[in-house]
């Protein structure tokens, strides 16, 4: 169960390769400990993330998302991060409009050496959502569907797409 | 697709907080899962021959490794799976230790992460294909920026084993900071005399173009690759007539020039040459106190120049070099004490700099080597030394310490007691910071047999009374105020990055660090290197460090530059971007932000616009994805369609059990 | 001379250097105008200017990329062609824009509200009303009840970007800051979070996915190869759930973002009135106070998120 308040809630983290991941990986090797809903996905760049994946997430079924990045002047590729800034500052201020509570998602700079601080974001960021509870489904009934997807699981439900005949 | 998973139990690291087993048993509900274990120590190599075995057994055709952090062993991994004969690619890790069993302490909830990873992993992977390198040729061409002892030893070390070599120097001579000492520890050597014969060897070796005057103006490329635009700065002195005669220097009448080298002890002459070992030995105009450039008159130089070789119409120009790697050597600078009003805040003449007393110590100094006081030019009987000023300092925004101070206050107090017998030196320090080989006993000479007085504690106040200055401070071991009368008090000022560093790091693409030095790729395993690939460091600009550190990491630098090069050609990473020209509309928005130039507008086969990725020169950051609407642009094993696909996975398994 | 013979003469002048014009031609009623490609001389006779003009021809002009071109835009209009010209999918060269000051387009869907009327015979416009002969009955309706809503608020009724400006410029009808307030912006301000979301959810699965917001959309310029329909990458299913409706409206509004010149195209065309238009201008007015910038004003400057500043004045450091 996850550390903050019994229940786990489901958080999706998109982190740059080359510094929070890293910082991730410091704060385990420091053993600070942190709640366990977040799942990490690891990206290039903050510069690669879209703010659609962040979209995809909340509509699918996780209840926050986390973005963490170099800090500013400090990215890998020079610029990903100041693209990243600007995006994720406008889909931020995007999602109240659609009826989804901005703290939802949150986007932050957490570079390879500071462990202790990324243990921090998880905490505080995994605690703002158990105040907010589970995210609201736009498709009640689609719980069932998955469930039947699931069924068969080892299955051809979600087979890759074909390639593209275009 | 056929997958295979293996899950680690790294010792007791992942087993003690995660159900290893169990996790081997849920992936086997994954899609395309054909076959999942775990293992004791997957890196091992008893691990890494159980993952080949069940590749060729099961026919594999992808693996998930969960174990460490990909950023540990991403590299062991793909080089196993391609023993049994994958493309390397066609491995993805579920980071199960650093991410799950250090920082969670409920099995079960860390058991349920650590399936979730691993199902991340598995969806990524059957969106994975095979990539395969290409290869392309490197330019066997170095480029050091910076002529100082690091500099020089890489440019020296690379020349040496073949590779061409191009040397930048900003100033006019080489030697940087060492060749401004008179002697170094702790041996007491005269530095000029150690430095002296390398400066030259770079100078006449075959391999090496020393372009001294000169800056970097902007470095463009990739690994192998570099293009550096080399800005010559107008020396209004045709350097390849120059003989370094010096006539020049001593019939020009603008005496009162800030003399750069002597660090504003004493003063030069508008057209100047700055030590007699210079190299290379050239006059160079100082524009803004040359007669003839601010007035129009003069021009004496020039009369008396026997080559002809004072020219005022000279322009910078700029050269352009191709080169393969890039070791930056630039060296540092020194704090600005003005900025302690309790040291007198730089207005009193008679507190100075260790450089500038360097400088008087040194026999080819401005001083001719006497010591003597700025305010009356005499002899300093009492000399006091302060250490830490701009160091071990968090108020001051220097928090750092500057590494060599200690050495070389315990050495100019020695040089003190040889210049002028009768002398007394007193040391006010923090700590004292002798760790190298040969630096403990040097320190205990200076107290011993130079009788140099040390004093724990900071100075609090310098103020002048009746011709002398009142040092006064702390004597933390004794707990008492002490107040010393001092004819001079000489100022260890601490290191800190030199004021280009920041703009330079920019044009190669790396990071500083909060300091403002280059920052290393790594601070254990990787110090030369930077996260930049062909980018080396040598030196002070990596953070405070003394001759022997300098001239190792130069060495090291070089080794690198070295062992890069060797090769013909290199690997280009293949996770670059690429267009789909079906999908592109021309609209040129990855072309307007890839920070690397490496996509350029081409026409398709109907004539229309065309955007296309220029693979050698795409690292890989995937900004350009982002802003294509059609998805166009994609970036290699971080697709739009693998990362959707990292999601999903997760999403659907979290809509199924809330539903349970 | 009238504005319409104004312009026809203006065309008329500079036809011979163009493949085709784009305009608006007498429709079906008097009501209507479709778009009109005027490739002859003898064509201009059909070319009609006025409020019934409502089609954003900017929209067409992906299609007529490497032809010599002319366009005859509204002040809305023209905001879409600076943004394609910024944006290098029409080029300045090959472009005559002629700028018709605008007093406003007709909503027919209010018109209908309003009158009771069939097929719209004649129309005249005179003294902010507008008179509509159906069958042998006219009647009328003021014209400030039956215009567009973005119209009421409309800032640019002059084009800023043009070779030829037909008659003289028209005051905008509202300030800066009444353009900005929007009643129905207002409204979905007025509701808390939980309604909001009901609110899109409601709307968001009356979508039928038709894309005809997208077609309509001036700046959609890469709808043949829209994600909504691709299979690689592979952004949306074929599934009929609010999710997929709703991630494709994100997917149109992000593009959007910092780009969009509320024309209003894809508010009008939804068959099943979806409010979409709320989502984009929600959208500018963030990228307003966050970038300063405002969508196809300056054809030379760079939309917001396609480039950055080291310090961004508006953003605010992160902690947590």
């Amino acid at each position: 169960m996850s550390d903050v308040g019994g229940k786990e809630l489901r958080i999706i983290g998109f982190l740059c390769n080359w510094c929070s991941y890293g910082g991730a990986d410091a704060a385990g090797v420091g053993r600070f400990s942190q709640p366990t809903d977040l799942r990490i996905i690891r990206m290039p760049c903050t510069g690669r993330v879209d703010p659609l994946f962040v979209l995809k997430a909340l509509v699918s079924g996780a209840d926050g998302v986390l973005v963490s990045g170099c800090h500013p002047r400090d990215c890998h590729y020079s610029e990903g991060n100041y693209y990243a800034r600007r995006r994720l500052e406008v889909l931020k201020r995007l999602l109240p409009m659609l009826g989804i509570h901005e703290d939802r998602f949150h986007y932050t700079w957490v570079s390879a050496s500071e462990g202790a601080r990324w243990q921090q974001v998880v905490t505080r960021f995994t605690e703002r959502i158990h105040e907010l509870g589970p995210m609201d489904s736009l498709d009640p009934e689609l719980a069932v569907c998955a469930i039947r997807e699931l069924g068969g699981e080892n299955g051809q439900a979600d087979q890759p797409a074909p390639a593209s005949g275009e | 697709m056929r997958i295979g998973v293996f899950v680690c139990h790294c010792g007791s690291n992942i087993a003690a907080r995660v159900n290893c087993a169990e996790v081997a048993k849920a992936a086997l509900n994954f899609p395309d899962v054909v076959f999942a274990t775990d293992e004791v120590y997957m890196c091992s190599e008893p691990g890494q021959e159980s993952i080949r075995k069940a590749i060729v057994e099961h026919r594999l055709d992808g693996v998930v490794v969960a174990s460490c952090s990909p950023r540990m062993h991403e590299v062991t991994f793909r080089r196993t799976v391609e023993r049994a004969g994958l493309n390397r690619y066609m491995v993805e890790m579920a980071n199960i230790r650093e991410h799950v069993s250090w920082i969670g302490h409920d099995k079960d909830s860390n058991t349920r992460k650590a399936i979730d990873l691993v199902r991340i992993a598995a969806a990524k992977l059957r969106r994975d294909k095979p990539l395969t390198f290409k290869t392309f040729e490197v330019v066997k061409k170095v480029l050091v920026v910076g002529g100082g002892v690091a500099g020089i030893q890489a440019a020296l070390d690379c020349a040496d084993a073949g590779l061409d070599v191009v040397l930048v120097e900003r100033k006019s001579t080489i030697g940087g900071r060492m060749a401004q000492l008179d002697k170094t520890f702790p041996t007491v050597d005269c530095s000029t005399c150690v430095l002296g014969p390398k400066m030259v060897d770079a100078a006449q070796h075959t391999r090496i173009s020393l372009m001294a005057y000169s800056e970097i103006e902007d470095v463009s490329g990739y690994v192998g690759n570099f293009t550096a635009r080399i800005k010559r700065k107008a020396s209004y002195v045709d350097f390849s007539k120059c003989t370094g005669c010096g006539l020049c220097t001593e019939k020009c009448p603008s005496k009162k020039t800030f003399d750069d080298f002597n660090e504003g002890v004493g003063t030069t002459t508008a057209i100047n040459i700055p030590f007699p070992q210079a190299i290379p030995k050239k006059a160079v105009i100082n524009p803004a106190t040359c007669l003839k450039l601010t007035k129009g008159k003069c021009g004496a130089c020039a009369k008396v120049c026997p080559t002809g070789a004072i020219n005022f119409d000279m322009r910078e120009e700029i050269v352009e070099e191709r080169v393969g790697a890039v070791i930056a050597a630039t060296g540092y600078d020194l704090f600005d004490h003005s900025k302690y009003e309790e040291y007198g805040g730089g207005k009193l003449p008679d507190v100075i700099t260790s450089i500038q007393y360097e400088r008087m110590l040194s026999a080819s100094g401005p001083t001719g080597g006497h010591v003597k006081r700025p305010s009356d030019g005499k002899e300093p009987k009492t000399v006091v030394f302060v250490s830490c000023v701009g160091s071990r300092d968090p108020a001051k925004g220097r928090p750092y310490c500057s590494n060599f101070c200690c050495m070389y206050i315990a050495k100019q107090s020695i040089l003190t007691k040889d210049h002028i017998p009768d002398s007394q030196s007193y040391v006010f320090y923090i700590d004292i910071r002798a760790p190298q080989k040969g630096y403990e006993e040097f320190t205990r000479r200076a107290q011993e047999e130079y009788g140099t007085r040390y004093i724990r504690g900071r100075v609090s106040k310098i103020y002048p009374e009746g011709g002398k200055l009142i040092v006064r401070g702390a004597d933390t071991l004794l707990g008492t105020q002490v107040e010393v009368q001092a004819d001079l008090v000489v100022l260890a000022v601490g290191v800190e990055p030199t004021p280009g560093a920041g703009k330079l790091a920019e044009k190669l693409r790396i990071s500083t660090d909060q300091n403002g030095f280059f920052m290393e790729s790594h601070p254990k395993l990787r110090p030369v290197e930077t996260n930049t690939a062909g980018v080396f460091l040598a030196g002070a600009c990596q953070g405070p460090k003394d001759i022997p550190a300098s001239v190792a990491q130069g060495s090291a630098a070089a080794g690198k530059a070295i062992s890069l090069l060797a090769r013909e050609r290199l690997e280009a990473d293949p996770q670059v971007s690429h267009v789909n020209p079906k999908r592109c509309v021309g609209c040129m928005k990855c072309v307007r932000v890839c920070p690397f130039k490496a996509i350029k507008e081409t026409t398709g086969r109907d004539g229309l616009p065309k955007a296309e990725v220029i693979e050698a020169m795409c690292q890989g950051c995937g900004i350009c994805s982002v802003v294509c609407p059609q998805g166009a642009v994609q970036l290699e094993h971080f697709k739009d369609d693998q990362i959707l696909a990292e999601v999903e996975a997760l999403c659907r398994t979290w809509v199924a059990k809330s539903c349970e | 001379m009238s504005q319409l013979t104004e312009l026809k003469e203006a065309i008329r002048k500079a036809l011979p250097d163009l493949d085709l014009v784009l305009g608006w031609r007498e429709g079906y009623d008097a009501l209507h105008a479709p778009p009109y490609h005027i490739r002859r001389q003898e064509d201009l006779e059909h070319l009609v200017f006025g409020p019934m003009c409502v089609n954003n021809l900017a929209s067409q002009l992906m299609h007529l990329r490497g032809k010599k071109v002319g366009i005859i835009v509204k002040g809305c209009d023209a905001r879409s062609v600076v943004e394609l010209l910024q944006e290098k999918i029409v080029n300045r060269e090959s472009l005559v824009i002629f700028a018709m000051p605008c007093k406003g387009v007709l909503d027919v869907k209010k018109i209908r509200r309003a009158l009771d009327i069939d097929h719209a015979r004649e129309v005249h416009f005179h003294n902010g009303t507008i008179e509509i002969t159906s069958g042998d009955k006219t009647s009328s309706v003021e014209l400030k009840d039956v215009l567009a809503d973005k119209c009421l608020r409309c800032h640019y009724p002059n084009a800023t970007e043009y070779d030829h400006f037909i008659g003289e410029p028209v005051e905008p009808r509202v300030s800066a800051e009444e353009a900005a307030a929007d009643p129905a912006m207002e409204e979905l301000a007025g509701m808390d979070l939980t309604e909001r979301f009901a609110f899109w959810k409601t709307h968001m699965n009356r979508c039928l996915r038709c894309y005809a917001c997208r077609n309509s959309c001036p700046l959609c310029f890469c709808r043949d190869v829209c994600l909504a329909d691709s299979r690689d990458p592979h952004w949306q299913s074929q599934e009929t759930s609010v999710r997929e409706k709703w991630m494709f409206q994100m997917i149109h509004a992000m593009h959007l973002a910092g780009r969009c010149t509320q024309c209003g195209e894809c508010e009008r065309a939804c068959p099943v009135g979806i409010p979409i238009l709320l989502l984009k201008k929600h959208l500018n007015a963030v990228v307003k106070d966050l970038f300063n910038y405002e969508a196809g004003i300056d054809p030379t400057a760079t939309p917001p998120l396609f480039t950055f500043k080291v310090e961004e004045e508006n953003i605010k450091e992160i902690e947590l």
